[in-house]
């Protein structure tokens, strides 16, 4: 029995590498197949371990059956394991081995995003990698919208949209990439929308809003230099981030979003090009202007002493 | 004073700073609400609008026929909701191409519908049976075409992998304005 669990268990393993390797090549097809193949072994190989097996063996061979789960998506299962294994064995539950199976916080992508694509999505799964990545998406928003609010509704459609499309999600993917990407292309439509729009968009009329110009005409928002960014103080960084955003509002949207692409989301000039259908060179250009745009801009926002481009 | 600051430097700290400003997160429950279909939310609606975009009657010989329309597809039965009216039309796919899990599409309303829409949403249903299959933005561009580009399901992206400009298209379109969706 007990070599029949272990071969079992083997063949499983063999099976989960093959899966990896297959969802790292993003097959997600043959790696799902290759999952659950080895999720079913595992299953058979615990339910053989509740026959006369040690605790050990069995607990061991229901953490990987609950892996494989997970692996597949199939979290109902892994927790319904987990629990069984935590019935068998009360410590369990604190062990190091099972903390990561427990906590839904410590999972990696391949299994927040198996399991939000599943039907129906797992909430926890969805809630622990909204997030992750919410701030970051956030972040990245912000800098492509230029307005706070703007920001947020761009991060939350920008999730609608791929939960629309959550049953494509490939696991193996790179998943903060690809979110950014699609808040990316929402906000590229919305621009064009609002350019087509003109005058009465929404966002040049909230820039008329946006002026606020002091007694002498002046902007409120220019400080002078720039000292350590870790040394600002809290109103000194709002004045800066102010002065950046109005800089930025200055390039062209498309510019913008080669500076982000390049700087913030780490993208080659090639990678970019590839997007853009321009050549490596033509990108390298056109980040050279935007840098120097920017140094300009923030030239006359009384802060060129301190910048260089 | 501290030494010059590259500007990418500069960026990468407003970016930091936007993330720490950031709001909290939305719930996953509501991520679902707001994620769910329109036709999941209102089913009679769909149902009705299904309904009239199956008594849309294409002649498709004879729109395939009409001088200067023979590089373009078949016409596609349509029906376009605004707030005000609702209009049975049909549009032209001037372009359709599936590659790597993403539909990219440009279509043309005909004469006589309203062309003033800067997007829509468009909802492919499929013709028999009638369900529906996705929903995507489509982006007017410069050249008065309505532009497409998203990610396609497994089994959307396999049966359309093969799909020309000139077949027939296996879907109608249901066009909701802006104002509508909102």
């Amino acid at each position: 029995m007990k070599a029949e669990n272990e071969s079992l268990l083997s063949r499983a393993t063999s099976l989960g590498s093959l899966g990896a390797a297959a969802r790292q090549q993003g097959e997600e097809v043959a790696a799902a197949a290759h999952f659950r193949e080895a999720f079913g072994l595992a299953l058979d190989a615990a339910n053989q371990a509740t026959d006369g097996g040690s605790h050990r063996a069995r607990l061991d061979t229901l953490r990987a059956a609950a892996r494989f789960a997970l692996d597949c998506g199939e979290v109902t299962d892994a927790r319904r394991l987990m629990n069984e294994a935590f019935s068998i064995e009360a410590s369990t539950k604190f062990a190091d081995e099972w903390a990561q199976l427990r906590d839904v916080t410590a999972w990696p992508d391949t299994w927040l995003v198996a399991a939000v694509r599943r039907d129906p999505p797992d909430v926890q799964a969805l809630d622990a990698l909204a997030n992750r990545y919410w701030k970051t998406l956030f972040g990245r928003c912000q800098l492509l919208t230029l307005n706070h609010q703007k920001a947020g509704d761009l991060a939350q459609e920008a999730w609608c949209r791929v939960l629309r499309v959550r049953h494509a999600l490939k696991p193996g993917g790179n998943f903060p990439a690809y979110l950014t990407t699609i808040a990316t292309n929402l906000w590229r439509d919305w621009y064009r929308s609002a350019q087509r729009a003109g005058d009465m968009a929404d966002h040049r009329l909230e820039s008329l809003d946006a002026a606020h110009p002091n007694e002498d005409g002046e902007s409120v928002a220019l400080i002078d230099r720039i000292p350590d960014l870790k040394a600002l103080s809290p109103e000194d960084q709002t004045l800066l981030a102010m002065d950046i955003d109005k800089a930025l509002e200055q390039l062209t949207p498309q510019r913008r979003e080669v500076l982000v692409a390049r700087f913030i989301n780490g993208e080659s000039c090639a990678e970019i090009g590839q997007r853009y259908g321009r050549t490596e060179q033509s990108i390298s250009g056109w980040v050279r202007q935007a840098l120097k745009e920017v140094k300009l801009h923030l030239e006359a926002a009384g802060r060129g002493a301190a910048v260089k481009a | 004073m501290s030494s010059k600051i590259p500007i990418e430097e500069l960026l990468r700290w407003r970016v930091a700073k936007a993330e720490t400003d950031a709001p909290p997160a939305p719930r996953a429950a509501r991520l679902l609400e707001m994620a769910r279909p329109w036709w999941e939310i209102w089913p009679e609606r769909f149902q009705s609008f299904v309904e009239r975009l199956g008594g849309i009657q294409v002649a498709y010989g004879h729109a395939m026929a009409e001088p200067g329309q023979s590089r373009t597809g078949h016409p596609v039965p349509t029906l376009i909701v605004c707030p005000v009216e609702e209009l049975e039309t049909s549009v032209r796919v001037l372009y359709i191409n599936v590659r790597d899990g993403r539909l990219r599409l440009r279509f043309q309303l005909d004469a006589g519908a309203a062309q003033d829409h800067e997007s829509f949403e468009v909802t492919f249903v499929s013709d028999k049976p009638e369900r529906p299959l996705l929903s995507a933005a489509a982006i007017l561009s410069l050249e008065s075409e309505y532009c497409i580009d998203t990610e396609l399901c497994e089994e959307l992206a396999h049966g359309w992998e093969q799909l020309k400009v000139t077949d027939r298209m296996p879907f109608r379109l249901i066009l909701r304005s802006d104002k509508d969706v909102g």
